[in-house]
């Protein structure tokens, strides 16, 4: 069982986490990216019936990653939150207890789309809040990818999942982390989260994972 | 006959092929009942809403409108006639809510909107009669349970409402009826047919040697069909999907470029305004063909047509006789067909699908039994529409036919569903879509409401791509996997004209029109229906008449050489008996069935028998089916005996095993995107939507995983299955099949080569893979595919 994956990268060692995280073992990090806290709840919201465990469970799975690794810091590259209307009562309570757990990580946000108009974390949560792009720990984190950069970066947004067929009609598609030289994309760490197709572009490197392990998919060239 | 029935206030079906005047029939009466009420000189002012018109496409509601204006005009009556669909500005439609026209035509879905909002009551109060249209064709889909639901509503407002039905030939008349009507309510079947002639031709392909087996779309005979429509006027061409419709017409423009203004194209995917032109043109006489598939099956009829030509295999019996009634609507004259075959055993069909017509052999159409998306769907609809009281609507609900059985479970559950969101929601109160006050159910939330009214009518619409000009002009939709697999700037062919692509963005494709060269051709996804019970008997009943060396009909003289070569390789099967071919190629073991039950319980039967193998020793196979057979591939050397095939091919366990299979297959999670949309779950919403509607899109796939995992019970993944099995692997036909098969006798056939009958079944590109590996196992394989390729 393949659940990590090593690379260097502009001169540091990150750990590929088939958990959909990196893991950057100097620094005592992890970074997550696009957890959408409470979107089955703003789904509710608006009178759409889906089951709101995944907010719960993303958490505990969380726990456990931190329990694993040791990590001291946690960096969400965007889009904690899903909607304000997700912003519920249950939620936070979900969100206060595992806090508890966790008393001595620190927190870092950067704010992605969906912060803006869902607002920053709630106080009692400790969870410090920046602009994107920021650099913390002296590495680039962006929520938004953007083409152009001067520093090499880790971004989410884009939710990536690659796609491909086998013979026959055999089709396999999963979340997958998109790897350059000049930055890291990361999947959605939430579990009720969709994906978006990408490709190869130049120089890219893609790793797909299923929640349990992890595999480097080989550069197709046509 | 219809004219007095309805003047006596009774409801009914009028059955008859297309183009016989059924719409005089039903639209008459009502008039002639108000012209009743009046001794001398009619009143000026337009009677209230009298009659509700439904039909099944939005097309056609412009169309009806029309003509019935017409007959409204010559009696010089007051009587307004309007259209109603989702195309109507929204100024008309509020025009039109507060003031009804005194017969409105519309749709299912336009209907069941208006059902939502509370004040429809009251000016549905005079409602006399409802008129459903083609009624053969919303009747065995959801959009018919929708009708269903809804005509339950309008009755229990006014039990003596009349309703009547128009509908093509069906084996099933009576049910058809009753699923309009009622459960309960007695209506008059009439038999509107007038003794029409029908004429069944082929153009048997000159050179049976070279005749293509494996299909390749029949491209050889395209100048004899050149021919044919050269010498009529008007001529209809009918394909059975929309990438054949591509195909030909390009490939008639190719040997007859001076056609070009003279020959059109029509499917589904082309642009509505592109169709209208074509339609209109068609109806004016101005154009010498029309390729186009079953989007032209339906419709008013357009007289000029002279000849109908089918590509392809008919399928079905019914059909047949629909797309030959487009034909000869000049009084007394013959509906004529001519059949192209696009591979040698559709000539059977042909032959088998004559003899059907004279036998009155004709398929049945099956309203769905009590589906649950749409039923929570309603119950909202009528919570908004003024509130509903549980018992009685348990009561209206049931009286419909395709909720008859609907247990109290099924009931309480969908209840739950609207209310809580079902079990697992129980917890949290902002979920809340339906609340009970002073006994009524009721919708209060605007937000729910809005949301709600947008949703109903999502039935059909898949997410696909636009198709456009830079220029903006658009040509219609592909499919959003087709797009994917073409590169920016390669070339496909759509609409009637090559294109190419310059780039995707969103859910748009721009393109240009291709100088030179060569292109795809996009396939939309289902379409392609099988082969009908009806038709297969009759195809095996031909067979058995070669096999007595009795041979009367030219297209099986022309498969002479065919059968008798099947029979002397291997083995020409009789009404009692299975074959299984089995011969070995470089891709392995090959084994062929041949149960003739159509195409989708042939993918059934090949995934069961697929997991029944591999569960007696590891192994992967692939499969492929078509109408008449199966294949299995498999690169195990393993022999297997009669008595192993009949444990293969046993009922027992069939749908446990089955919904193994679907499982593995993920195509529970492809329906499930259906089944979502029509209950709610899947929010469309609409272009320039704002962003809060976009933050609550969530995909099917991802629907059906978090309740998989958190709601497994939920009843909407239960029926996801149930339509899986029912209607994508026929599990009816399936249960049949091998029932029927327990008592045939196995005849089993090593052959050195291929056969007639297995080679089409070897060609046939799609093929399925059954494999029991794990996602890692399966990774590394495909990745080393993928590397080997480069």
């Amino acid at each position: 069982m393949n659940t990590t994956i090593s690379i260097s990268w502009n001169g540091h060692e990150f750990n590929l986490l088939a958990d959909r995280a990196v893991f950057w073992n100097e620094q005592k990090t992890i970074f997550i990216a696009d957890p959408h806290f409470g979107k089955a709840s703003s789904f509710q919201y608006c009178g759409i019936p889906v089951p709101e465990e995944n907010t719960l469970e993303d958490c505990e799975r969380l726990t456990l990653l931190i329990e694993k690794t040791g990590a001291e810091n946690v960096i969400f590259l965007g889009d904690f939150f899903h909607a304000r209307s997700g912003k519920t009562n249950e939620i936070r309570t979900i969100l206060l207890n595992w806090r508890k757990k966790v008393q001595k990580t620190n927190l870092y946000l950067i704010r992605g789309n969906h912060d803006f108009n869902a607002g920053d974390p709630w106080p009692e949560l400790k969870i410090k809040s920046f602009n994107d792009p920021t650099t913390l720990l002296g590495i680039e984190c962006r929520h938004l990818p953007v083409k152009y950069s001067e520093n090499p970066y880790l971004a989410g947004h884009i939710h990536p999942g690659f796609s491909f067929r086998g013979k026959g009609k055999s089709t396999i598609r999963s979340s997958c982390f998109v790897v350059n030289s000049k930055y890291i994309i990361l999947p959605a760490f939430g579990s009720f989260t969709g994906l978006k197709n990408v490709k190869f572009g130049r120089g890219d490197q893609i790793f797909i994972t299923n929640g349990d392990e992890i595999f480097e998919i080989p550069e197709i060239k046509s | 006959m219809t004219w007095d029935a309805y003047l006596q206030g009774k409801s009914g079906l009028v059955h008859a092929p297309t183009g016989t005047g059924k719409t005089y029939a039903v639209w008459v009466p009502p008039l002639l009942n108000w012209m009743d009420n009046y001794s001398s000189s009619f009143p000026h002012k337009a009677p209230p809403l009298k009659v509700l018109w439904l039909t099944p496409l939005r097309a056609l509601v412009e169309d009806t409108k029309r003509s019935l204006c017409e007959i409204v005009d010559k009696l010089e009556l007051p009587w307004t006639v309007e259209a109603r669909t989702g195309d109507t500005s929204g100024n008309t439609k509020v025009k039109q809510r507060k003031k009804f026209p005194s017969a409105l035509v519309t749709t299912p879905e336009s209907l069941s909107l208006l059902l939502s909002y509370p004040d429809t009551i009251r000016s549905f109060s005079e409602l006399e009669a409802v008129i459903v249209d083609e009624w053969h064709e919303l009747l065995s889909s959801k959009r018919g349970t929708q009708t269903e639901l809804g005509l339950a509503r309008l009755r229990k407002w006014n039990p003596k409402l009349r309703i009547w039905g128009l509908s093509a030939t069906l084996g099933n008349l009576e049910q058809a009826m009753k699923s309009l009507l009622g459960n309960e309510n007695q209506g008059q079947l009439i038999n509107g047919e007038i003794r029409k002639k029908f004429v069944v031709k082929t153009i048997i392909p000159k050179n049976m040697e070279k005749f293509p087996w494996a299909g390749h779309l029949g491209g050889r005979l395209v100048e004899q069909v050149a021919k044919a429509i050269e010498k009529k006027l008007t001529t209809l061409v009918f394909t059975n999907v929309r990438s054949q419709t591509e195909y030909w017409f390009d490939a008639i423009l190719s040997i007859r470029p001076h056609w070009k203004e003279q020959v059109g194209i029509h499917h589904g995917s082309i642009d509505r305004k592109q169709r209208t032109l074509i339609e209109k043109r068609l109806k004016n006489g101005e154009i010498k063909a029309v390729v186009c598939t079953s989007s032209l099956d339906l419709g008013v009829d357009f007289s000029p047509v002279e000849q109908v030509i089918q590509i392809g295999g008919p399928k079905g019996v019914a059909r047949l006789l629909q797309r030959a009634g487009r034909s000869g609507h000049q009084p007394g004259a013959i509906s004529s067909i001519l059949c192209v075959p696009t591979q040698a055993m559709e000539l059977l069909e042909y032959a088998a699908a004559r003899k059907s017509i004279v036998a009155k052999e004709i398929e049945a159409r099956e309203p769905l039994k009590a589906p649950l998306d749409l039923l929570s769907q309603h119950l909202i609809t009528l919570a908004l529409g003024g509130g509903f009281k549980e018992e009685e609507t348990l009561s209206e609900v049931k009286s419909t036919w395709s909720y008859r059985n609907l247990s109290l479970q099924e009931w309480k559950w969908t209840m739950e569903f609207i209310k809580k969101g079902g079990k697992t929601l129980g917890a949290y109160d902002q979920f809340k879509r339906v609340v009970l006050e002073d006994g009524l159910y009721q919708v209060q939330s605007r937000r729910i409401a809005r949301f709600h009214r947008m949703s109903i009518g999502t039935i059909t619409s898949d997410p696909s791509i636009i198709v456009k000009f830079q220029t903006g002009k658009k040509l219609g939709s592909v499919e959003e996997s087709f797009i994917s697999r073409i590169q920016i700037g390669s070339n496909f062919f759509f609409s009637g004209k090559l294109l190419t692509l310059i780039r995707v963005r969103e859910l748009t494709a721009v393109v240009r029109l291709a100088k030179t060269g060569k292109g795809t051709i996009p396939v939309w996804g289902g379409g392609k229906s099988p082969l009908s019970s009806e038709l297969a008997k009759s195809v095996r009943k031909e067979i058995e008449m070669f096999r007595l060396g009795k041979i009367n009909e030219p297209e099986i003289k022309a498969l002479e050489g065919i059968l008798s070569l099947q029979q002397e390789w291997s083995y020409l099967p009789s009404y009692s008996e299975l074959l299984i071919e089995k011969t070995i190629t470089k891709d392995g073991n090959n084994w062929f069935l041949f149960p003739f039950a159509g195409r989708l319980a042939h993918e059934g039967l090949a995934s069961l028998i697929a997991y029944r193998m591999s569960k007696l020793e590891p192994m992967t196979l692939s499969i492929s089916f078509n109408d008449y057979g199966l294949n299995l591939t498999t690169n195990s050397k393993k022999d297997l005996t009669i008595t192993e095939w009949q444990k293969l091919l046993t009922p027992d366990d069939l749908i446990e095993e089955l919904l193994d299979c679907m499982n593995r297959s993920e195509m529970a999670k492809r329906q499930f995107r259906d089944v979502a949309r029509v209950a709610g779950l899947i929010f469309q919403g609409y272009p320039g939507a704002q962003k809060s509607i976009k933050q609550v899109q969530a995909s099917g796939g991802l629907f059906f995983d978090v309740f998989s995992k958190y709601d497994p019970e939920n009843l909407l993944l239960v029926q996801a299955r149930k339509e899986v099995l029912e209607r994508q692997l026929e599990a009816k036909r399936l249960i049949e099949k091998l029932t029927e098969i327990k008592t045939q006798k196995i005849v089993l056939k090593s052959t050195r080569n291929l056969t007639p009958f297995s080679f089409p079944l070897w060609a046939e590109s799609l093929r399925t893979q059954v494999t029991s590996e794990s996602w890692s196992d399966r990774v590394q394989r495909m990745a080393k595919e993928l590397e080997d390729k480069f």
